[in-house]
């Protein structure tokens, strides 16, 4: 009896029409593929890209103090920040900034201790498309720390 | 194209051989799935239907490395596995192609150890950084498609500026063969 059944099942394919049961059941769904380049997801509040230097959005000043402690708390000493104090000025003046991003893990501690109100100089921004042919490029300059890192053409 | 342009009727199109080889390179890459540690799961996310790296051609994920033209090294390359992935990307055919992704293998990452291969560039050439920890598949994404413009303007005769002849130490420019 136990034989006939499963003999019956083999020949009318039963456990595949169970199987297929379970695929057809989640097969009429809109497709949810995002067209990236086209398309581009919003990232969420506390992500993370790329550092950036930020200015004062009436003046267009540089925000940074030139406190040297994002170069200080960061693990992997990837930032290099200097700056000069002009005569009979108190604050200082930032000269240049060098962001190593090859290493950098995107933690965020940078950001977070950077002290400046109520424009903080130094954010980390939603910018995640970081691409580059060599490793020199990816060392940062002041002037790209502003601006974030461009898109680089390759050439021959 | 030159003296052929317009030569023929309206449903016929000449172009270089070049240019349709450096087309089909593009965009059929095959990468060869190696991913070493938190990076890979971005890879395969890029390779689920999310973001489905299948829209730039290169969903294969090749187990062989004699399949494949791409070599996303995705994860810390320890000085263990460096030699394993120097004998891969040898055993790859020419034409192939390198993206190095995420800070691990990059540059070491956050492990400046006697253990960990401080970027993967000092074993194989590599041809686009993706910098993130771990990028997004978004940015992997975006590292292919620097990597497709490389291609694009790379003519299909790899032509190389300089070469280091076999016993020599220093490198000489390409065109000058006395051998």
């Amino acid at each position: 009896m136990n034989r006939v059944v499963r003999f019956l099942k083999s020949i009318l394919l039963i456990d595949l029409i169970k199987g297929m049961r379970v695929t057809l059941r989640y097969a009429p769904q809109p497709a949810f593929t995002f067209q990236y380049p086209a398309e581009r997801r919003p990232v969420a509040a506390r992500f993370r890209g790329i550092l950036r230097l930020q200015v004062e959005p009436e003046t267009g000043a540089p925000t940074c103090i030139v406190c040297d402690q994002c170069a200080k708390v960061c693990p992997d000493d990837l930032i290099a920040l200097g700056g000069h104090r002009e005569p009979g000025q108190k604050i200082k003046i930032l000269d240049y900034f060098d962001f190593n991003l090859s290493r950098c893990s995107f933690c965020g501690l940078c950001a977070e201790v950077c002290p400046t109100r109520p424009i903080k100089a130094l954010i980390m921004s939603e910018d995640y498309e970081l691409g580059s042919y060599t490793r020199d490029r990816q060392v940062l300059r002041i002037d790209e720390m502003y601006d974030g890192l461009p898109i680089e053409n390759y050439v021959r | 194209m030159g003296t052929l342009e317009h030569r023929f009727d309206d449903n016929l199109i000449t172009t270089k051989l070049d240019t349709v080889l450096t087309w089909a390179r593009e965009n059929s890459l095959w990468p060869l799935g190696f991913g070493l540690a938190c990076c890979a799961i971005e890879m395969m996310a890029a390779s689920a239907s999310r973001y489905d790296i299948a829209r730039f051609g290169s969903e294969v994920f090749r187990a062989s490395p004699r399949q494949a033209d791409l070599l996303i090294v995705a994860g810390t390359v320890t000085k263990k596995m460096a030699p394993v992935l120097r004998r891969l990307y040898d055993q790859m055919p020419e034409p192939k192609w390198v993206i190095s992704m995420g800070a691990c293998s990059n540059a070491g990452g956050p492990f400046p150890t006697y253990s960990v291969l401080q970027g993967v560039d000092k074993i194989v050439p590599v041809d686009v950084y993706v910098s993130g920890c771990p990028p997004r598949p978004e940015a992997l994404l975006y590292g292919l498609m620097r990597l497709q413009d490389k291609i694009r303007r790379e003519s299909t005769v790899l032509r190389r500026k300089q070469v280091i002849k076999l016993g020599a130490t220093e490198p000489v420019p390409a065109g000058e063969d006395t051998a």
